[in-house]
């Protein structure tokens, strides 16, 4: 049973990989910014909800707050700094975002110091669950659930909906979306809102896993874009499917050869990215 | 006449001579981590720093000491090694203090030697250290000196089995290396030693296959921060519910107990600090510390490190005068012996390397408070690296 014990662990693994990299796939993945200051929005989300939490607020609604919150930080975002960034190109966009990022940094750490800040999970998921052949921590459970979640409506609204075609219109052809009555710029800000609310999502709901510090944007930084890397740029599913594959091989690797898994996780993204350069999935554009 | 002269001159010189004395400052250079992910540590030595010149006052004899901080933002040799230049050449300064991480410490080596220049290591704890030049001395441990006690004591108290996980590099190989030899010397059995990646933030899958193996205990050694927590997190919600106890060193301390929660009552580590240890230094050391810096303010081992340092160059200003050369310096803190906030502690007059108590602490609940209490203590142990490498 052990096998299964290991397929649970990197199936739970990879959802968090793409629970907290899936707000970087709407906006470097969807709207095509290089956004490198997706951790600190996710940070910020989980500071705000630790604050909540610590205010008395239940683990869940502080999450749903702060979500809204950094959704709304996010549009703020949009509008004043990445707005005029779209036109620039990538190294633009890289330096400015990345220089958000220390600005965050800087904050939080003057207003919290540099030490760990805990986010204590609620006593529902704190637990274990007996799930036939052992027992399991309720939330890791959990967070495959809200992982698959995820991904389903991220498919319905992106590949299923109206919304998802006038986006995928808009990135790929600004000027004919415009041409056909788009609003270009309102699509472009709620979009980015949108995928500032789910990186504070999964800086709430991975909290757990990775704790939450003024250096989390930047310690985990590699992490977020390689999923996005290797599930191909601009393609959600191509995510999902980086993040398991990466998650399980990453756990088997650890369970069995310790040794050697300083380099299997990044071994992997090689020869992933060696055989499929556009990444799992690239976008039919991309192509 | 020419007697009275005389006396007068005499007088004159000897007023002189006290008058401009008085009138000297003295320049501390402490080169330390005060910005980046390892701030904690030049904060806690800056205010430790404080505390100490708050208690004796921050003149020796009439002699102002002044302390000059310097930033190497974490562990960056090079800078760290022009920071000591500077302090040095330009500011002139008589002692030189700090040092968190080894690689900065060894990278001022050369300098403190040409220069010397009495240096005092609060931190940095690769046992080599001391070696590199001989105006070093240290005021923190080693980290051999503080991992055998916890291997001698799990072999006394029915842990038969152990696995080993430290993190992946070189303070992580020395703990291992020194907790496997300890540990078999003492009749146990290792069954594995796995090294886990700095960058690692799931930690499960090497636990798991900890759990296959059934050992008696998991003796860990983290980097601090957040790997440390996912480490002792991880031991809690896998490992301890199938009776697998944890064994460990500086990652129980008081800090980063809240981050780690109930699950921490009980484990057993072993370390030269512990922040409730009670003696009349101690007390004030957090009693002026909470009340200079607010009530959260925790001592720890920088605390401890930065504090003792002071109380060398102090001792040194006081006998030897503002203009104390390096091998005065030295000369006296070899062999000295003083109490520390932490309890008794000694120069190694050989070594110039600190000789100190290790302590058995058990983390308990202390009013409503997770802290570690001492069980015993190991009095005055000696860095084993240093007699198993003679010079």
């Amino acid at each position: 049973m052990i096998d299964a014990t290991i397929l649970l662990d990197g199936l739970a693994y990879g959802m968090v990989l793409f629970i907290i990299s899936v707000g970087l796939t709407v906006t470097m993945g969807l709207m095509r910014v290089v956004n490198l200051a997706h951790g600190a929005f996710a940070m910020i989300g989980g500071y705000v909800a630790a604050m909540l939490v610590g205010a008395g607020v239940s683990f869940f609604a502080a999450a749903g707050l702060a979500t809204l919150l950094v959704g709304m930080i996010g549009a703020v975002a949009e509008l004043a700094v990445y707005r005029p960034l779209y036109r620039k190109g990538e190294l633009a966009q890289a330096l400015m975002t990345f220089g958000l990022t220390f600005v965050v940094i800087a904050s939080l750490t003057s207003g919290f110091g540099t030490g760990i800040k805990t986010l204590p999970l609620p006593a529902a998921l704190g637990g274990v669950v007996d799930i036939g052949f052992r027992t399991y921590p309720a939330y890791r459970l959990f967070l495959v659930a809200v992982g698959l979640g995820l991904a389903l409506l991220l498919w319905l609204l992106i590949d299923r909906s109206a919304y998802g075609a006038r986006l995928r219109a808009a990135v790929d052809n600004p000027r004919m979306a415009r041409a056909v009555g788009i609003d270009v710029n309102l699509l472009f800000t709620v979009t980015f809102a949108g995928g500032c609310a789910l990186a504070a999502f999964g800086g709430v709901i991975g909290a757990a896993l990775l704790p939450l510090e003024p250096f989390y944007a930047l310690r985990y930084l590699v992490l977020f874009l390689v999923v996005v890397g290797v599930g191909g740029i601009g393609n959600f599913k191509g995510s999902f499917l980086a993040a398991i594959l990466l998650g399980v091989i990453d756990t088997g690797g650890k369970y069995l050869m310790p040794q050697a898994a300083a380099y299997l996780f990044y071994g992997a993204v090689l020869a992933l990215l060696l055989l499929r350069p556009n990444g799992l999935m690239p976008a039919k554009s991309a192509t | 006449m020419k007697q009275a002269w005389a006396a007068l001159c005499a007088a004159g010189l000897i007023f002189g001579l006290v008058g401009a004395a008085s009138a000297e400052t003295v320049k501390v250079g402490v080169i330390a981590t005060f910005s980046g992910p390892f701030a904690r540590w030049g904060e806690q030595f800056q205010q430790a720093i404080k505390v100490y010149q708050k208690q004796h006052g921050t003149t020796v004899d009439g002699n102002t000491i002044e302390v000059i901080y310097r930033d190497d933002g974490g562990p960056d040799p090079a800078r760290a090694k022009q920071l000591a230049e500077e302090l040095i050449l330009r500011e002139k300064v008589q002692f030189l203090g700090g040092f968190v991480f080894t690689p900065n410490a060894l990278a001022v080596a050369d300098i403190v030697t040409e220069a010397k220049m009495p240096t005092v290591i609060f931190n940095a704890a690769t046992a080599v250290v001391t070696r590199k030049s001989p105006y070093f001395v240290r005021t923190s441990q080693t980290i051999p000196q503080v991992t055998v006690p916890i291997a001698q004591w799990a072999a006394r108290n029915g842990i038969k089995r152990v696995v080993t996980a430290v993190s992946d590099y070189a303070p992580g190989f020395d703990a291992e290396a020194y907790f496997v030899k300890t540990f078999q010397a003492a009749g146990g059995e290792v069954l594995e030693s796995i090294r886990i990646p700095l960058a690692t933030t799931d930690f499960s899958p090497f636990y798991e296959r900890v759990l296959q193996e059934k050992p008696d205990a998991l003796f860990i050694f983290g980097p601090g921060g957040p790997p440390t927590v996912g480490m002792i997190n991880t031991w809690a919600s896998r490992l301890k519910p199938a009776g697998i106890r944890l064994l460990c060193t500086a990652e129980t301390q008081e800090i980063d107990l809240p981050k780690i929660g109930p699950a921490a009552l009980g484990v057993v580590s072993s370390f030269h600090y512990t922040e409730t240890v009670d003696n009349p230094l101690n007390k004030a050391l957090w009693a002026d510390l909470t009340a200079m810096f607010g009530k959260n303010t925790v001592p720890d081992l920088a605390s401890a490190g930065a504090y003792d340092g002071m109380e060398l160059i102090y001792r040194a200003v006081a006998k030897f005068g503002p203009r104390a050369t390096g091998d005065q310096a030295i000369g006296l803190w070899r062999g000295m012996a003083f109490d520390s906030p932490r309890g008794p502690i000694e120069i190694d007059e050989k070594t110039r390397d600190i000789i100190e108590n290790v302590y058995l602490r058990k983390v308990e609940e202390r009013e409503g408070k997770l802290v570690n209490i001492n069980f015993q203590t190991i009095p005055m142990v000696r860095d084993p690296w240093k007699d198993e490498h003679p010079e």
